[in-house]
């Protein structure tokens, strides 16, 4: 009797310890690696064209608004926002919605130049690991309801 | 050794087994409660390893340049922090000695799954979290493809360890803890049962003592009380028989008593009657000259018979009395053989004198008992042998006969009992051997029956030197 007390506490000690295991599944992998950030243009039949600009990493969303900003460059396309002295775009990411506080009028843009912004913003969050059915909200500096609504870019769907 | 390992009282028993149920329940308990504890513990602290590892990474990604050279690795695994090892392709970018843990099922399984992977393993002694992080690349449509960068982190994990162990001994403790009240209840238990035993016990022992009236209450409605009551009911039962076979035999006795004495006053007539017939037998024919004899023969026997009914009548009664004198015991015997003209046919050894108080009439009569038997029913040489130690005197007879058979032996003192039913119609009453037993008992000896070795039936009666005043 004497000699099993002991081996009992062991045995529940023991038992009680973390023990090994093999190779459990833990959750999805992280993202965010790229070679570059896509950009979107318009063609010249007024088409959303996505244009990979090989800046060697993914970056943020506001570097890629001033990359977007900047203008497409000599490729044939060309972009519907009125280019602007400032390059300053402030962003706030909640949990399902993307706010943007751009440098331009609605006046400065043509629909097809806020698609061009949302797709771009849309695009970099769901390359760092976001999820695609977030919304983008573009504030414009003037007051107007285009301000208020929720986005989604036509090709990322 | 079950028999040293299990003890045989029952309080001994009951504390053990009230013992050893609580302890394995509380401690099944403790166990079980620490093990789902455990359990959780290492759950939640893995779960947060690997989300604030896969955090770090996702929040570096966006900034690493891909393909990835040298120093991206060197950035990505500094974010993340020590004993972390980045792959990609050829390059390799490791820090801390512990990253050698990283096993290679873990390797093949984050190749295979492009998953987060974790592994629990135990090296050196001590625990580990073994996080394998694959990088993915993600399109802007959502497509998703590996990127070959691999992250394995490697995260110690004693302080769980420990903080479970701790558990576990307070579950111990929890269990330790029920140990006195599982003793005193069995403590408690164990008196509730024991107390109406033991009384039962020395109820029945002292019913086995002889004190019929030996009884025990019986308390509440339990087992153990039907059982007493049971044994009360026995012991009456018991009781109420010995009391009538008493009342019996006392009257049997005393009808015994009773007869022999009715008979004497008759007999005394009888036998002066015989004893006038006697005189005139000379006279007569021969054929009523024998049944005279006969009448006579018979008349004696019957008043021998009748004065040992009378003799046992006495013992029974217990109005038996002893009249003790300094006795010559060796003279006594001679007498005794000499009274009956036994001397020349009974060898007597004897030393030359032995004083001892005792009744000389009633050694007489075992003496004559035996001598008489020796001479009736066994055979020459009848022997009788007076020897004397320092606490009592033998005296033994022995004969040449056949001896005793096997099956007499228990019963040769009883009353009446004749060992050859056809031999019924011998002189003796049948009662001699029980009067020379109760005369020597009444001296506080024995009288005891036997064989010898050369075959012939020897008795032998044991007198106390130190017989007191009656």
């Amino acid at each position: 009797m004497k000699r099993i007390w002991p081996a009992v506490m062991v045995l529940l000690l023991g038992a009680c310890g973390v023990r090994p295991s093999g190779p459990a599944d833990a959750g999805r992998a992280p993202t965010g690696v790229a070679p570059g950030v896509t950009l979107y243009f318009v063609d010249g039949h007024e088409r959303l064209r996505p244009q990979l600009r090989r800046t060697g990493r993914l970056g943020t969303i506001p570097e890629a608004l001033s990359l977007l900003l900047f203008g497409p460059g000599e490729s044939g396309l060309h972009t519907e926002i009125a280019s602007s002295s400032t390059m300053t775009v402030v962003v706030s990411t909640g949990p399902a919605l993307i706010r943007l506080m751009v440098p331009l009028t609605i006046r400065d843009v043509t629909p097809l130049g806020i698609d061009q912004i949302v797709c771009t913003v849309l695009g970099v969050h769901v390359q760092g690991g976001g999820s695609r059915n977030t919304k983008v909200q573009v504030r414009f500096t003037l007051p107007t309801p285009e301000s208020d609504r929720l986005r989604t870019c036509p090709l990322i769907r | 050794m079950t028999g040293r390992l299990w003890p045989r009282g029952l309080r001994a028993r009951l504390l053990l087994t009230f013992v050893l149920v609580t302890v394995l329940g509380a401690a099944a308990a403790a166990w079980s409660s620490a093990g789902s504890a455990s359990t959780a513990l290492v759950t939640s602290t893995q779960r947060r390893l690997t989300e604030s590892i896969a955090g770090q990474i996702g929040a570096i990604t966006p900034q690493l340049t891909y393909p990835p050279d040298q120093d991206a690795l060197d950035r990505l695994r500094a974010a993340v922090g020590p004993d972390t090892l980045v792959t990609y392709r050829n390059l390799r970018s490791a820090d801390g000695a512990d990253t050698g843990l990283v096993t290679a099922a873990l390797r093949a399984a984050v190749r295979t799954r492009n998953r987060l992977v974790t592994q629990r393993i135990s090296a050196g002694g001590r625990p580990w979290l073994l996080v394998g992080i694959p990088i993915e690349i993600t399109g802007p449509d959502g497509a998703r493809t590996p990127s070959g960068i691999e992250v394995y982190a490697v995260r110690d994990l004693t302080g769980v360890d420990r903080q479970i162990d701790g558990l576990a001994w307070s579950a111990a403790g929890t269990a330790a803890l029920a140990l006195p009240p599982a003793v005193l209840l069995a403590l408690l238990a164990a008196r509730s049962v024991l107390r109406p035993v033991r009384e039962l016990r020395d109820t029945a022992r002292r019913l086995a003592a002889g004190d019929l009236a030996a009884r025990s209450p019986p308390q509440g409605a339990d087992e153990l009380a039907e059982l007493t009551v049971t044994i009360n009911e026995m012991a009456e039962s018991v009781q109420t028989s010995m009391a009538t076979m008493r009342r019996l035999q006392a009257d049997a006795r005393r009808f015994a008593a009773d007869v022999s004495h009715e008979l004497r006053t008759p007999l005394s007539t009888l036998t002066a009657v015989v004893e006038v017939l006697a005189t005139a037998t000379a006279g007569m024919e021969a054929d009523a000259r024998e049944s005279a004899k006969l009448a006579i023969t018979e008349t004696h026997r019957l008043v021998r018979l009748v004065e040992d009914l009378m003799e046992v009548s006495r013992f029974d009664a217990g109005t038996a009395r002893l009249r003790p004198e300094e006795v010559d015991v060796a003279g006594a015997v001679r007498d005794c053989l000499r009274a009956r003209g036994w001397l020349d046919r009974v060898d007597l050894a004897a030393p030359e004198e032995v004083l001892l108080r005792l009744d000389r009439r009633r050694l007489d009569v075992i003496v004559a008992n035996l001598v008489g038997n020796a001479l009736r029913h066994g055979g020459p040489p009848v022997r009788v042998a007076v020897s004397v130690s320092p606490e009592q005197v033998r005296i033994e007879v022995t004969d040449g006969g056949p001896g005793l058979p096997e099956h007499v032996m228990p019963r040769v003192f009883d009353r009446f009992y004749k060992a050859d039913a056809a031999r019924a119609r011998t002189p003796g009453s049948g009662l001699g051997l029980a009067i020379a037993l109760e005369n020597a008992r009444l001296h506080g000896g024995d009288l005891t029956a036997g064989n010898t070795s050369g075959g012939g039936a020897r008795f032998v009666l044991r007198l106390p030197r130190n017989l007191e005043d009656a």
